[in-house]
Parts: structure tokens; sequence; C-alpha cells
């Protein structure tokens, strides 16, 4: 059971590392420029100069989605990781802590989180006025919370561990004792935390830039090759079928990968 | 069972209060409790669970802030200095001895961290000789130790650390009756060689007799019965101590 569990994950991990690896190497990887516009190759089919056909404006379809993937992947991992720092320290103070930094911290996440995550990050990237910033601002302000409220729980179990009442007698610092003892400690559920969230942000952003509030073109972005492509969904379906079933695929892969490790750590 | 009354008094505790709240509920876990712990001396606390035993411990360490009530070692004043502050005249050793180490870390890493910027392996093994355990032992994490294991390196990582009283809670009570019997006997040589003075926290009467000179017995976060061993097993004056003592005997039959 374990070790067919450990297969999977490996192959999920593996999808995973195919998909960074052509994103990273978009550049060699693209048979086309994803930015020169073609006025004699408009919206034409997938064929081999074109692998997944052209758009209104005559560009290479297959070379913006791996362009976009760049865009893409690197918001969210980014957005991702940022989160994770702050929303872990955030959690680690409150939970280590307490008393009112605790409290006050802890109602903000409250009212952060009784409003829909979209809802807020529409309103605030609206605010911002687009741009792929402006996007990740938008949903990182609803973020952290999710891991400032794990990491918080997780380090009020470490905090009632006698392993911390030892290192307290024993002379060390807070400071300390979160940096050696607790941060180590709950890097493992974050961990998962964080490679579950990677799907949803990569929702939020892609659906931004939908909405015309992430990207500004003509920069390649998955959400808003979409987004631009669906006016002539009849007569050029693949401008919009590729850069969606790359979205899917992606989040599908990040998610099952998540899911895998998070019932792997559980199975512990 | 002799007892030196003519020895320096380590650690006093003078009608320590500790009050907590939860909900509207008011529960007194302390209530003007007098502690002293004498050099060499093994003061035995017995009661039942919610008696205050453990809250005794935690307000003596510094673990928890005391609410009324005043902390001595020796003629210096600890009242509210802190378990880091604290944690250079005592040291405490818990029940679940597994979770007193870092699951991350080797026994030896653990050890040499509690010593106060203190690296000394051949003290480290010089302790766990002491304690009879073997030094393989020292580069493994705490999953591959047993438990009575465990509580011996967290005997010897109390040790390393150079204090002179121990807070023992409940130490033997996860234990298998072996693994009881060795740290007893760890317990008693550090005793005799070292004049290590420890405050037994247990509720097994049996084992406190055992080991102790002096015994406090708690109810409801108050001393009801306190003095020599031999008198209070074998003349309980409180109705509370003698059910205690009468529940024990009734069940080691």
């Amino acid at each position: 059971m374990r070790r067919q569990l450990k297969l999977r994950i490996l192959l999920a991990a593996a999808a995973a590392g195919i998909l960074l690896f052509t994103v990273i190497f978009a550049g060699v990887i693209a048979p086309n420029d994803p930015y020169a516009t073609n006025a004699l190759a408009i919206r034409k089919a997938p064929c081999a100069a074109y692998p997944f056909g052209t758009d209104n404006l005559g560009r290479c379809v297959f070379s913006r989605v791996l362009f976009g993937g760049r865009t893409t992947i690197a918001a969210t991992f980014f957005l991702v990781l940022l989160s994770f720092l702050a929303g872990t320290f955030i959690g680690m103070i409150c939970g280590y802590c307490g008393g009112w930094a605790d409290r006050l911290l802890m109602r903000i996440a409250d009212i952060l989180l009784s409003f829909p995550q979209m809802v807020v990050a529409i309103a605030v990237a609206g605010i911002l006025n687009g741009g792929m910033k402006g996007a990740m601002i938008a949903l990182g302000i609803t973020m952290w919370v999710s891991f400032a409220r794990l990491a918080r729980s997780h380090t009020l179990s470490i905090r009632q561990e006698a392993y911390i009442s030892s290192a307290i007698l024993a002379g060390k610092s807070g400071l300390s004792i979160i940096c050696t003892h607790v941060f180590p400690n709950l890097l493992a559920p974050l961990f998962t935390n964080a490679l579950t969230q990677i799907g949803t942000t990569m929702i939020g952003l892609s659906g931004l830039s939908f909405l015309g509030l992430g990207v500004i073109p003509p920069t390649a972005e998955w959400g808003s090759m979409i987004s631009e492509a669906r006016a002539y969904i009849q007569i050029a379906p693949w401008a919009v079928i590729a850069p969606s079933l790359v979205t899917i695929l992606t989040i599908v892969v990040f998610n099952y990968l998540g899911d895998l490790v998070m019932e792997y750590r559980e199975a512990l | 069972m002799k007892t030196d009354d003519s020895r320096e008094i380590l650690l006093r505790g003078e009608r320590l209060s500790k009050r907590f709240t939860d909900k509207d509920r008011q529960i007194d876990a302390l209530s003007e409790v007098d502690v002293f712990l004498r050099r060499g001396e093994f003061l035995g606390v017995v009661g039942e669970s919610g008696s205050g035993k453990s809250t005794l411990l935690k307000v003596i360490s510094g673990l928890l802030p005391v609410d009324a009530g005043e902390i001595y070692c020796g003629e210096e004043r600890m009242t509210g200095c802190g378990a880091r502050e604290m944690g250079k005249r005592l040291q405490m050793i818990f029940q679940d001895a597994k979770s007193s180490f870092d699951p991350r870390f080797s026994m030896v890493h653990s050890i040499l961290e509690s010593g106060r910027g203190k690296r000394d392996l051949a003290e480290v093994r010089a302790l766990i000789d002491l304690v009879g355990l073997d030094s393989v032992l020292l580069s493994r994490k705490p999953a591959a130790l047993s438990g009575g294991q465990c509580q011996r390196m967290a005997i010897v990582r109390a040790l390393y650390n150079g204090a002179d009283i121990l807070l023992c809670d409940e130490i033997t009570s996860a234990l298998d009756v072996s693994s009881q019997a060795q740290i007893v006997g760890i317990l008693k040589k550090l005793k005799e060689q070292r004049g290590l003075a420890v405050l037994f926290v247990s509720h097994d009467i049996a084992l406190v007799r055992m080991l102790c000179d002096r015994v406090l017995v708690m109810q409801n976060g108050r001393v009801v019965e306190g003095g020599r061993i031999a008198n209070v097993v074998d003349d309980p004056q409180d109705p509370y101590t003698r059910q205690l003592i009468e529940s024990a005997r009734r069940q080691s039959l």
C-alpha cells in the first residue's frame, strides 16, 4: 500500500517535473516567436509549423502556451512561496506568543476568510488596475490566511510538547526555539498545504487574467489567451482548447500531487 | 529512613497559588502550597489526577507564572524569573519521555544542545554510563528508542545541564515494570553519588515510599498532609491520605 502510494507520488512528481521543464526551457522548445504576428497565417489549423495552430493575429499558439506557462507558473510559485513564508511566520508568532497579537491577527484572518476569496481578489485587482503584480497582490491578500491558520494550530500543539519545555529550561530564547524546534516540525504539513494551493492559485491567476484583471496583452498567459480566443472559438477552436487543456492538466497534476502527499503523510 | 535536617534548603516555595479560568469557571489548581527541598533529599508529591501536582512543578520551574507566593533557590528570590532562568538551578523530567526530545534530532544533539553552550562529549558519555545505557544509542533519534531508554536519556540531559534539583513529573507511569525499576535504581544511585535533590510527583504511593524521604499529599490544589514518608504512610492523619493509602494497598493485593 505504502509502496504503491510512493510510486504514484513519484509519477505525479515526474509529470509536474516535465511540465516545469518544458515551461522553463520554453525558449529552446518553442518553434516560433510567441509575439511575432503573421498576417499570412491567421487562424491556421494545427500543422507541422504550428503544432497548436495560430490565433487571430497569426501568432503560434504552441509557443504562446509555452511562454504563457512561464508567466502563469512562475507567478503561481512565487505567490505560493510568498504566502507560505508570510503566513507561516505570522502563524508561528500567533501560536507561540499568544496574547493580543494572536487575537488581533486571527480576527483579521477571520474577516478576510468571511468573503469568498475570488470576490476579494476581483475587487482588489480591479482597484489596482490590472497587471500581474496587481493580480498577485489581490490573491495574496487572502492566501496567507490558510498558511497562518495551519501554522498556528501546529505551533499550538508543538508548543505543548515536552521538548519545548525542555528547551526553555535549557535557556533557549523564544526565537531560537521557533527556528530550531517549531518551524522545522511544521514544515511538512505546510509544504503539503503549499502543494495543494498551487492548483487553486493557478485557477485564481488565470481567472483574473481571463477577466482582464491579470496580465496586460500582448503578454502570453493562459487565462488571457483563452479570453482573447474565445471571441472566434467557432472559427479557430484550437486557440481556446490548447491553453484550456494545459491549464486543466497543470492544475490536475499539482492537485493530484498535493493530495497524494497529504495521503502519504496521513498514512505515516 | 534517616533524614539530615541540617542540610541546606535548595528550593523553597511559599504560599504558592495558581488559578485557572476556564470559561466562567475558576479552578484553584494550587492554593497556598508551601514546599521546600533540601540538598540530597527526595520529596514525594502524591495525589489523584487534578490535585495540582503537575501544576506545582510547572509553577516551581517557571514554565507557568505563579499568581501569588514566593519561590527561593537557596536565599535568592526567584519568583517570576521564568523558566529560562530557573533552568540554571533545576531541570524537569516529563511523563512522556519520547516527546521530551525533538523527533528530528539525535539524542547526542539534543543533549549537547541543552548544555547552555557547553559541548563536552566526554561528560555525556560518562553520564550515559552512569544511567547504564550504551553510547551507541546517542546517535539515534527518539523514535528508535524505547520509552525507558528515552527516559534515561532525559535524566542524562538534565544532569548534563548541571542542575542539582530534578523535578520529576510522573516519570515512571508511562513505563513498563522493568523500565520503572531501572529508573528508580538510577535515581537512588544519583541520590547517593551526587546528592541530587528530587521533587518526585507520582500517584504511586508504593514507589514514593521506596524512594522518598518526605511526602506531601495533595488534594484539590492544597497540601492536606506532609511529613516523613514513614510517618505519613504508616500513620496517616488526614482522611484523604488514609483513603489513598488504603486504595494503594488494595491494588497491590
